[in-house]
């Protein structure tokens, strides 16, 4: 099947998401328009492609490929702006303290808005022809956020929010529109936790899921019989018993997370003293030649 | 800048950092090594991985403190380790029921629609939890460390700030004019205010979300409560500012991390607190010479592969060495930062524990882990 319109990464923290999302962006970019849009603030993805967002806007980081930020507070005002009719009001609401709590006690709101705003931008890239890629929160977060169009949808039982919330739903269910890509390295903590949310995503809430990104596996070249040299070489065979070490985990995790049915992508640890935009180039071309077999 | 630390004159340690960095494992190696100096201490993490779990002997439910088995590692006497999980739910439940004045309001709260659905999800809940974890612990008289994991954070200082939050939610205009009437009636009413109070009506009709009244019957049902809870929250507050309080921010030396923990300090820095120390978890070990590869007798084939090894480690080395130095030229002023080796697989084993524990406290307890674990 070919990939959903967006693209949602996430996984545990440091398993390499904002990599994932410059890259995959890069890759998609040289067929498609692109969008690679990041919601957490850090605005990580955006930086690896060479862009300082600080947390706003958007920019142009190649001929199809763009850069946005998008943010849950700038997503509640424009949702106010529009179901107030008056600006002055509206604004003035904005800037009290009062709603801020308000707002706070009204937990979901927020999540709700920003999930409302996805679905927007996947439909522009649709009738464009072009692909959405969200540089994602963690996995629990992400699954908070996925979960809120289910249970705001409930309490509201009529209104707006209620029809917004039915819309949403059908949105993140859709495989053709919306799909997750889980990001994971070959420590076991990462995999269990890849492996817990693509249960979830599937058995619960009907997610798509893309498949997973085994990050930062590496393997070697020692020999059985040259490993068995290790204690006789100092400091250098306990280097190599790393290297072989760091090997075994990859296998495992590749066992594990190539074991779930989903599809396994591998992107290779780079031995590199820095990682920038040349190597975010080189991993969007390990990438580019692997999602054809997704 | 002294690279380890000492916990001897500490009375509470609170670990911050970004997700995935190994704040709980750092916590838990914290709070070991405090113990098999001698001390009485308890440690309370925040979703822990069931290998860090193993190794300290826990089942995956333990709310309230669990003894940890220490046999088989050098301790001072009076050496004790407590180990709990943070359940914000659960914890919430039970200040409920002690602070509510009735059994009928206690209901109201604990059957309010916002509550069962959405309490957890309420900004700051599982801080403001961790809070009142902390303060049940330290009325312990029976324990003199505790060391604390704190929630992920999306903001640095989500936790530390947690408490005054609380207090200025529940404090604040909003509640009163949601419903809270006591409160509302000494303060003077606002234009603003009133047109707040319409444009939620409003809001409410619109969105058909008939959230509202739930948001007022919630802040209701915590009248009578507040002060209970805002005296806590001040009591935990005077903790976190005590001089016996260590504060420390756990990071990895990525590029990545590194602009988050810069995040950490100014953000500490603006509500007047400071980093005591900086740890670098899972560094890379030391690289080898390679005139000592040079002079070792091997197949020039294997030597081949050890040289290409060798270059690959110095690759990834030389970008930790550059993250290393960022993370120093930010270092608060007198705050430690200490590196704490890789130690090539998840500590699954409290000697594991200690391993890490000896990096921190500088201190042997016992734990030789990579002769012990293999």
């Amino acid at each position: 099947m070919a990939l959903p319109r967006l693209i949602f990464i996430t996984g545990k923290g440091g398993t390499g998401k904002s990599t994932v999302a410059a890259a995959l962006g890069h890759a998609l970019a040289r067929k498609y328009p692109v969008t690679v849009a990041d919601i957490d603030r850090r605005a990580s993805a955006a930086r690896l492609l060479g862009v300082d967002l600080n947390g706003r806007g958007s920019a142009h980081v190649g001929k199809q490929l763009e850069v946005r930020a998008l943010s849950p507070r700038a997503e509640l005002e424009s949702f106010i702006e529009r179901i107030v009719p008056l600006k002055m009001v509206s604004r003035r609401m904005l800037k009290s303290r009062t709603f801020g709590y308000v707002t706070a006690a009204l937990p979901g709101l927020e999540a709700f808005l920003m999930l409302d705003r996805l679905r927007i931008l996947a439909e522009d890239a649709a009738r464009e022809g072009g692909y959405l890629v969200i540089d994602g929160p963690a996995s629990g977060t992400t699954l908070e956020l996925l979960s809120v169009a289910g249970g705001l949808g409930a309490l509201a039982t009529n209104g707006l929010l209620h029809r917004l919330a039915r819309e949403l739903e059908k949105f993140l269910t859709d495989p053709e529109s919306f799909g997750v890509l889980i990001t994971s390295t070959a420590e076991e903590a990462s995999v269990r936790e890849a492996l817990e949310t693509a249960s979830v995503l599937d058995r619960r809430m009907r997610v798509r899921r893309v498949g997973v990104i085994l990050n930062g596996a590496t393997g070697h070249s020692f020999s059985r019989a040259e490993s068995e040299l290790a204690a006789t070489l100092g400091e250098h065979g306990r280097l190599m018993e790393r290297r072989i070490e760091l090997g075994a985990i990859a296998e495992r995790a590749r066992g594990r997370l190539g074991g779930a049915g989903l599809g396994l992508i591998e992107l290779p640890m780079l031995f590199r003293a820095s990682l920038g935009k040349k190597e975010i180039f080189e991993l969007s071309q390990t990438l580019e030649s692997t999602l054809a077999h997704l | 800048m002294k690279s380890a630390l000492s916990l001897g004159k500490y009375r509470l340690v609170v670990c911050l950092g970004a997700g995935g960095v190994g704040k709980t494992t750092v916590a838990a190696a914290l709070a070991l090594g405090g113990a098999l100096g001698g001390r009485a201490v308890d440690v309370m993490t925040v979703d822990p991985a069931p290998r860090l779990l193993d190794a300290l002997g826990l089942a995956p439910d333990t709310a309230e403190p669990c003894e940890v088995e220490l046999n088989g590692l050098r301790r001072k006497p009076g050496a004790r380790l407590r180990a709990l999980k943070l359940d914000p739910k659960t914890t919430f439940d039970s200040l409920v029921m002690r602070y509510a004045p009735s059994a009928a309001a206690r209901d109201a709260v604990l059957e309010n629609r916002i509550y069962r659905n959405l309490s957890q999800a309420l900004t700051g809940v599982s801080d403001y939890m961790a809070m009142e974890k902390l303060l049940e612990l330290h009325a312990d008289r029976s324990t003199d460390l505790i060391v604390l994991d704190t929630p992920p954070a999306r903001h640095a200082i989500d936790f530390l700030d947690a408490p005054r939050r609380i207090l200025e939610l529940l404090n604040s205009r909003a509640a009163a004019l949601l419903g809270a009437s006591s409160g509302f009636l000494g303060q003077s009413v606002k234009l603003v205010d009133l047109a707040a109070r319409g444009v939620l009506k409003a809001f409410d009709r619109l969105t058909g979300l008939g959230l509202l009244t739930d948001v007022q019957g919630f802040v209701r049902g915590f009248e009578g409560m507040y002060q209970g809870f805002a005296e806590r929250a001040e009591r935990a507050q005077g903790l976190l500012r005590d001089p016996r309080c260590l504060i420390v921010v756990v990071t990895t030396a990525e590029a990545e991390r590194t602009a988050e923990t810069r995040g950490f300090l100014d953000s500490l820095r603006a509500i007047g607190l400071k980093a005591d120390a900086l740890i670098v978890n899972r560094t890379l070990p030391e690289m080898p010479s390679l005139s000592a590869l040079a002079k070792l007798k091997m197949a020039p084939a294997l030597k081949r592969k050890l040289r290409r090894n060798w270059d690959d480690f110095a690759a990834l080395k030389s970008r930790e060495a550059e993250s290393m130095n960022a993370l120093r030229a930010m270092m608060p002023h007198r705050a430690n930062l200490i590196a704490v080796p890789d130690l090539g697989r998840e500590p699954s084993r409290l000697v594991d524990l200690a391993a890490i524990a000896r990096y921190l406290t500088g201190v042997d307890v016992g734990g030789n882990s990579a002769s012990a674990a293999r």
